[in-house]
């Protein structure tokens, strides 16, 4: 059980973080949770279940759109409740993953690098959309997104502060993080690790290798839409570029350099990239983004299962987390 | 509405964009590489002709110094790169990708982000009755159809395009034959890339010359290539000619907006449903 102390470790130091780290700190903190969220539904479609999707901010994107329109009251102005926007928000990014899963993975199917470009144009589509869809605010986006509010038995509390808010934030990426190695760590683990390696000889033994593709497929949507959901709230902004091309590479970057088959390597991928890019574009400058561009490169080349989860592996003893 | 400028306009951006696609079938269809940095490459062929023009180098001398110095750069994308990986089809993208982030931000450290514009080398107009033409885009569509001639040939009529032909069908059987298939990949990245930067030169005057210039070449290439279909050449002349047809007469039509997002849709779908492309051959790793 050395993985999971790994990552009850990982969690513990997060949790304590912002007793070090400021208030300030707190708050990007919390966005960068909410990337590693992104990270671990890239990791889930990508590094388990073998598709290489270059447009996995879509997902998040759509999760952020649907969000930002419900808890503002332009769907329905009597319901503005932020648990009905984080259910539409990842219920709706589910649903376009499943139409879209079934267009690409039915019968003959697209894969591998067809899928790479497919998925590339499609988030660039969206994101060319949206940057045009003005009662969605077009280029500028939404803005004024209302916080999250909790509301239990009659007590509603507005997730503002600072403080509140990352903890919030760390219990719902614990807990999906939990299910999602649970769910991995089960018999559905195991199937998709045939899915991946060797979809024919699986389908020959009677499963149906579409449906688990799609089921993984949109269960990574919806952890991305979940996460774009609660992303618009941090800062009440939901914009363009939450749905297209950039985001989505940067989220590839961040799972390939921590490790597409290793949960917790993704996750901390997204939080180690992001904030070591906080501090190091202070001292580098635009030479930054050319280092991240070479340490991608290199780690493709070197070290493909990831920088953080080769050392982990070798430390966990184990093969997966 | 006159239909000779936009027949023309549409032409010479067909001609490019098959001339873009040409490079990167060519290390596709032969290595199974796709190489998401040759945008980026495009553009630097681009910006020697910007840096040729700033010295008071004559055009001709940007139009020979781009494919060579991007074709240098693509023999030691290969040396450092691509040799090491590409038994892994799929790593190939992520470290092209990572390649072209590293790239792109090269050119906007020494270049800046802005955009610049080239200077064509002729100024003149072409005119015809009421309809007048600019000289450069005529030149520019020549030598794209020499340059595309020039690649076919060598591809279908030397005995070294027999060659790459045996190792892109069967690249044992033609290691066996005694073919040295790892030199033919190198020779084949080189020109593919050497293409792209000629490109990129050859544009430069038309279009205005930034950093993320490469992006909306790369994508409509592709889409290209897998429209068409990546088995034959030809393939990339009906890929690039549907592709870019539709985008330029959607643009002047409706608007640039509309258009892209009607014929990347209108192309995945042809990808999707007929994953062997317009003109068929054989199915992409």
């Amino acid at each position: 059980m050395r993985n999971s102390l790994i990552a009850l470790l990982v969690f513990a130091g997060l949790a304590i973080a912002p007793v070090f780290v400021g208030n300030y700190w707190t708050g990007q903190l919390t966005a960068y949770l909410v990337y590693g969220l992104l990270a671990i539904s890239l990791s889930l479609v990508w590094g388990y279940g073998g598709i290489l999707c270059f447009g996995q901010a879509m997902f998040f994107g759509i999760g952020g759109y649907l969000m930002a329109t419900i808890t503002k009251g332009m769907i329905l102005p009597g319901i503005t409740s932020s648990y009905i926007g984080l259910i539409v928000a990842i219920a709706g990014a589910a649903l376009f993953a499943l139409a879209l899963g079934y267009f690409l993975f039915a019968g003959r199917g697209v894969s591998g690098a067809y899928l790479a470009i497919i998925t590339l144009a499609i988030a660039l589509v969206l994101e060319r959309l949206m940057n045009n869809w003005y009662a969605l605010g077009g280029y500028n986006g939404l803005l004024n997104v209302p916080p999250i509010t909790l509301s239990f038995f009659g007590v509603s509390y507005e997730l503002y502060d600072r403080l509140p808010t990352f903890y919030v934030i760390l219990v719902i990426v614990a807990a999906v993080y939990g299910l999602v190695v649970l769910l991995m760590n089960s018999r559905y683990g195991l199937l998709m690790t045939a899915v991946r390696s060797h979809p024919d000889r699986l389908s020959f033994l009677g499963y149906n290798v579409l449906t688990l593709r799609l089921s993984i497929f949109t269960l990574g949507a919806a952890i991305a839409g979940l996460a774009g959901a609660l992303f618009v709230t941090l800062d009440g902004f939901a914009s363009p570029t939450l749905i297209g091309f950039t985001l989505s590479t940067e989220a590839l970057i961040w799972v390939a350099l921590g490790g597409k088959e290793m949960m917790l390597a993704a996750l901390m991928g997204a939080i180690l990239t992001r904030w070591a890019e906080s501090w190091l574009v202070e001292i580098f400058g635009d030479y930054w983004i050319l280092i991240l561009g070479i340490a991608f490169m290199i780690s493709v080349v070197l070290l493909p299962k990831g920088l953080l989860a080769t050392p982990l592996q070798k430390f966990a003893g184990r093969k997966r987390l | 509405m006159d239909f000779l400028p936009i027949f023309l306009d549409v032409t010479s951006y067909i001609l490019v964009l098959v001339l873009v696609a040409l490079g990167l079938m060519i290390v596709f269809g032969m290595m199974g590489v796709i190489n998401m940095a040759h945008g980026e490459l495009f553009m630097i062929g681009a910006y020697v002709m910007l840096a040729s023009q700033s010295l008071g180098l004559p055009f001709i001398a940007g139009l020979l110094l781009a494919p060579l110095i991007v074709g240098l750069l693509g023999l030691l994308i290969e040396t450092l790169l691509i040799r090491h990986i590409y038994l892994r089809p799929l790593d190939t993208i992520l470290a092209t990708w990572g390649l072209s982030i590293a790239l792109k931000q090269i050119i906007v450290l020494t270049f800046g982000p802005e955009s610049h514009s080239v200077a064509a080398p002729i100024d003149g107009a072409f005119t015809l009755g009421s309809v007048s033409y600019p000289l450069y885009r005529l030149l520019l569509m020549a030598m794209s159809i020499l340059l595309i001639a020039g690649t076919f040939w060598l591809f279908l009529k030397t005995s070294f395009g027999l060659m790459a032909r045996a190792v892109i069908a069967r690249p044992t059987t033609a290691a066996a034959l005694g073919i040295d298939t790892r030199r033919m990949y190198r020779l084949s990245f080189v020109i593919g890339t050497a293409l792209a930067g000629l490109a990129g030169a050859l544009v430069a005057p038309i279009i205005s010359v930034d950093p993320q210039m490469g992006l909306g070449y790369l994508v409509p290439g592709f889409l290209s290539i897998l429209v068409g279909g990546a088995g034959p050449l030809a393939g990339v002349l009906v890929g690039g000619a549907v592709v870019g047809g539709t985008s330029n007469l959607l643009t002047v039509w409706i608007s640039p907006v509309a258009a892209m997002i009607t014929v990347y849709i209108l192309a995945i779908l042809v990808i999707r449903l007929k994953p062997e492309g317009l003109m068929g051959g054989r199915r992409a790793k």
